[in-house]
């Protein structure tokens, strides 16, 4: 008996945690379904009376969900992949070719971007937008995301790369080639799972930042989907039901993707944070 | 006939204080004429342009802040003018780009301006801490060669006085509002009050509503420019020489009569007479808590007329709303009989058109400030013409809710102007922050007052 | 022989876009902004250089210094509350037999979310009308608590909401770090006669310290550029009750349109960042050698 009871314990303690993570998702898909406000305030818990899907309909039309989606998708993509080559081309230089004292100050100056919090550059960013003229444009979001995962990006590329056998690209040098061709064809293809975890890293960043979207950006059509979102709120706020059917619109793609990829997404992050 | 006519003429007598309000603080510094050239080369080049030329299809951008549900009638009108326009002008394709009031005034709206890049028409709100800061920095076209050009300039009531800058207008007011109350008559009758015109019978009703359960005045403060109507209204009332006084020196946040209003105003939260957690509510809740009877006032804009009438979204409400002034102060030094009225806010376009992107502008200004266009703001959307309108237009209204605005205006003693569009843009910030510390009882009256003061003064020496 | 590692060209080329990007987007903008910080720049009018002005109205702003606190208030609760949660928590799903990759999975979703879209979720959450902890409060004849709107409660709704989204992260990362853990030392350890208590205290957690200081030093520095949340869920209200350094900052810039006072704020925001990381690595993280 006590041997069971200790088994049971963690899980009724993990299990009122899984609760506590699922229950406002729940929550948002029955109050999605439900006509108005006051149904959601008279049975908060209970499932909808008759599903409404009215609110899937109308929430579509008119908060172009897909459009923030969309927007947030590829410049999440673009800026990550970009930053992942150049963090890699760099780290190869860094690491494996013979400027010594060079790689070591770049190194340093780049470790130091580590320990700039994001956000303090806010403002000098914003008037450097205006600067180049890109402010309003989907590039002034591109270049800092890319720019701003730099560092980390650059910290965990080269820590990985030095790990690679000396052997390898000596043999590789004999039959040949040239740096740029070493890097591409060899060194590459062996880091891949490094360039993985900082491409889920930096992907999730980019997905999800706020602050520079939200400024940055004005017209509705070019807004990412957090700022789309908040701004699909400030238009809708006292309609609970259609916010709500905006937010199952918008976790609904992350929660798929996550579902197919979570073994990599998890792992990625981990090696990333724990490895290095 | 006769009474449309005397309404007009109170319409007219009420700006006219307006200009005279914010007519004296128009200093100059010679930034604002650069944007004047552009457009004044305008019409000549126009002249010069065949119009069968084909022309590469361009966009112009419109910031508009008419999204949700209560402002759809504003956004069909919008969405018309749009659509006049498109097909006036060859080429042009709008980008409208709708965001919440507040966001645009006060954020993005803002932001745009120090980058100059704005968009080429935007929501603009007068005074000096909106348009006329803007034009002082060059960001706005003068708008007057247009005007003119169009032949309408004449048509707009005197309504410029928070747009102009050196004689030359900024800006074009949509319309004009009045700010007074709200009630619900059907709960006023089960409850056997009066309507709230005396200031006894306000508070006899407020104390009323509150023993049976009902909220007195829905209140949603969580963006403090709405609790900030009442507070300027209070403060007229108390203080003479408000707002106007406040850059000059002569009225003092931290002055007797100006505490004397957030006294009150903090009395009324604490003896709950406003919704409870108002601080998290929004301007839509509060409407919302109003239109569902959980409150039997509300002090707001006569522009939310247009949410009672069929079709809107407190329709249930229709033929139950009155709308009063807010009534005489007992023992107070300000103007008892003046109201708040404001041409305030409109369209302002970007210092930096090129020739297509003037010619859609002048077509917008053509299609959106005319006849028909202010006669449905009016009818459809209860929206204070800005431009003069003809005896018979005026004889159309019969929304009830609009018919008591305009009584109000007529029974009005003199106007001023809501205290956002005197003082300058740290000092109203301050109002606002400093409001919600009173109404979160984080700071007594005095506190409130003196913390206003300190910013207004710096302002004030700058 | 090794020629092809010493092109200087094909170094530039792999250095160049790095640098070039790197230094036009973080180092430029950090000197400007020690150029702005000394200005009244608002953008409109005309810049004057205001010396040490900004930084003395910083340090004398109370709503600065509240909102100095509110970060501090970040990282008591992240450190001192969420680091021993996500550790026994750890540890629990690391010693279950059944479920594992399902607690695994589901404790990580918050953390994939954005902010935003969490804080318009959770402010529904804590609505006092509709949202279901008041009804639940009800059910138990308690007022509702109007969350977002009572300054005495907004902060809290805040941490929690914060905690919420990233209390999975952190479990995620501990639990990789204590399954690295070679299987035998456990063993060895049960067949001597520790029970799982013991071995998790004597054992497990000494191992894994150093990613707990991994853990720590990420809380801190969460807390400290913590924004977004607050932009979306209160906005720094009601009545600046949780108003955070960067969101001060941010809406003393935009809104007020004081950029130069703002640029100032940043630069202490970093000064902070700076001595608080150095702080932690001096004394608790010492013994640790601090990789991510």
């Amino acid at each position: 008996m006590p041997a069971s009871l200790k088994k049971t314990i963690p899980h009724i303690v993990l299990m009122v945690y899984v609760v506590i993570i699922l229950f406002p998702f729940v929550f948002v898909v029955f109050s999605s379904l439900k006509e108005n406000n006051v149904e959601i305030a008279q049975a908060p818990f209970a499932f909808p009376k008759a599903l409404y899907f009215q609110n899937y309909v109308d929430a579509w039309v008119q908060a172009s969900i897909d459009v923030y989606f969309w927007n947030s998708a590829y410049l999440g993509v673009s800026s990550a992949v970009l930053g992942v080559l150049l963090a890699a081309g760099t780290s190869f230089a860094l690491t494996r070719m013979k400027f010594k004292f060079a790689s070591k100050l770049i190194y340093q100056v780049i470790l130091l971007g580590m320990l700039i919090p994001g956000n303090v550059l806010f403002i000098a960013q914003y008037i450097l937008m205006m600067d180049l003229h890109i402010l309003g444009k989907h590039w002034a979001l591109f270049w800092p995301y890319t720019a701003g995962a730099l560092p980390f990006s650059v910290l965990l590329i080269a820590a990985f790369m030095k790990a690679i056998p000396v052997e390898l690209e000596e043999a590789a040098i004999i039959d040949g080639l040239s740096a740029p061709g070493l890097f591409a064809r060899i060194v590459l293809p062996l880091t891949i799972p490094a360039l993985v975890t900082v491409f889920i890293i930096n992907f999730l960043g980019n997905w999800n930042e706020y602050l520079l979207a939200s400024f940055f950006i004005s017209k509705d059509a070019l807004r990412t989907l957090p700022t789309g979102m908040v701004g699909f709120r400030d238009a809708y706020q006292t309609n609970y039901a259609l916010i709500c059917t905006g937010i199952v619109f918008s976790v609904t793609p992350v929660l798929i993707l996550y579902a197919f990829l979570q073994e990599q997404i998890i792992e990625g992050i981990t090696a990333g944070s724990v490895k290095g | 006939m006769k009474r449309n006519a005397t309404v007009m003429l109170t319409l007219i007598l009420a700006m006219s204080t307006l200009l005279a309000a914010c007519g004296g603080k128009n200093n100059n510094n010679g930034t604002a004429s650069s944007s004047a050239s552009s457009s004044a080369s305008a019409p000549a080049s126009e002249a010069a342009s065949p119009s069968e030329e084909t022309v590469e299809p361009f966009t112009v951008s419109l910031r508009h802040i008419q999204i949700g549900d209560p402002q759809k009638f504003r956004k069909a009108i919008l969405d018309e003018v749009v659509k006049r326009t498109e097909a006036e002008v060859p080429g042009v394709t709008f980008e409208l780009d709708g965001i919440e009031d507040a966001v645009n005034r006060f954020t993005k709206l803002p932001a745009e301006m120090a980058a100059g890049n704005p968009p080429k028409i935007f929501d603009l709100f007068g005074g000096n801490a909106d348009a006329l800061k803007y034009a002082k920095a060059g960001r706005l076209l003068d708008l007057t060669p247009i005007i003119e050009e169009l032949g309408i300039k004449d048509k707009f009531l005197n309504v410029f006085g928070q747009f102009t800058l050196d004689g030359k207008i900024y800006g074009l007011p949509i319309g004009g509002s009045v700010e007074g109350v709200f009630y619900n008559t059907e709960l006023f009758q089960a409850n056997g009050l009066n309507a709230p015109t005396t200031w006894d019978d306000l508070v006899k009703a407020a104390d009323t509503l509150k023993a049976k359960g009902i909220t007195p005045f829905a209140m949603g403060s969580q963006a403090a420019w709405v609790p900030n109507m009442l507070v300027g209204t209070l403060v007229g009332r108390y203080a003479n020489g408000f707002p106007n006084g406040i850059v000059t020196g002569d009225v003092k946040w931290n002055s007797p009569e100006v505490v004397s209003a957030y006294t009150l105003y903090q009395d009324w939260v604490k003896n709950g007479y406003f919704t409870k957690g108002e601080l998290g509510k929004s301007y839509d809740d509060m409407l919302n808590d109003f239109a569902a009877g959980k409150a039997g006032m509300m002090f707001d804009g006569s522009w939310r007329s247009s949410a009672f009438k069929e079709g809107a979204v407190a329709a249930g409400m229709a033929g139950k709303v009155g709308f009063v002034a807010l009534p005489a102060l007992p023992n107070a030094a300000g103007d008892q009989t003046s109201l708040n009225a404001n041409f305030s806010n409109g369209y302002g376009f970007s210092s930096d058109l090129d020739e297509n992107e003037l010619k859609a502008v002048t077509s917008f200004i053509k299609n959106l400030y005319n006849d028909e266009m202010q006669l449905r703001g009016l009818l459809e959307d209860g929206v204070l013409p800005s431009m003069k309108l003809s005896d018979e237009s005026l004889a159309q209204v019969t929304d009830p809710v609009v018919k008591q605005v305009l009584d109000v205006m007529k029974a009005a003693g003199s106007t001023f102007v809501h205290f956002d569009a005197i003082a300058q843009k740290p000092v109203y910030s301050e109002t606002e922050l400093q409001l919600q510390k009173l109404i979160a009882e984080k700071a007594s009256a005095q506190e409130v007052g003196d913390a206003i003061q300190k910013v207004q003064e710096v302002e004030n020496s700058k | 022989m090794k020629n092809a590692l010493r092109n200087p060209a094909a170094y530039l080329m792999f250095i160049i876009p790095t640098i070039a990007l790197y230094g036009l987007f973080f180092l430029y903008p950090m000197f400007s902004s020690v150029f702005y910080a000394f200005t009244n720049w608002n953008g409109l009018e005309e810049t004057k250089f205001m010396g040490w002005a900004n930084f003395e109205t910083a340090f004398g702003d109370r709503n600065f210094r509240s909102a100095i606190i509110n970060n501090m208030y970040f990282i008591v609760f992240s450190v001192g509350l969420q680091v021993p949660v996500i550790v026994l928590f750890a540890l629990l799903i690391s010693n279950v037999k059944r479920f594992k990759g399902f607690y695994k999975t589901t404790v990580f979703i918050p953390s994939i979310l954005s902010t935003s879209v969490i804080g318009i979720l959770w402010g529904f959450i804590y609505d006092p009308d509709i949202g279901p902890i008041s009804a639940g409060l009800k059910f138990f004849g308690i007022e509702p608590i109007y969350w977002l709107a009572d300054s005495k409660w907004a902060m809290i709704a805040i941490l929690l909401t914060n905690a919420w989204q990233w209390v999975g992260f952190y479990i995620v990362l501990i639990l990789a770090a204590i399954l690295a853990i070679p299987k035998d030392i456990d063993e060895a350890a049960a067949i001597d006669g520790a029970n799982a208590t013991q071995r998790a205290w004597y054992l497990t957690i000494p191992l894994i310290k150093p990613i707990i200081s991994v853990v720590v030093m990420l809380s801190i520095a969460g807390a400290m550029r913590v924004v977004d949340i607050v932009l979306v869920m209160t906005n720094g209200g009601p009545a600046g009750s949780t108003e955070v350094m960067a969101s001060y900052m941010v809406n003393k810039a935009i809104k007020y349109g004081d950029y130069g006072y703002g640029m100032a704020l940043s630069i202490i925001i970093f000064a902070f960042a700076l001595v608080f990381t150095a702080i932690y690595q001096l004394t608790l993280g010492k013994t640790e050698r601090i990789e991510y």
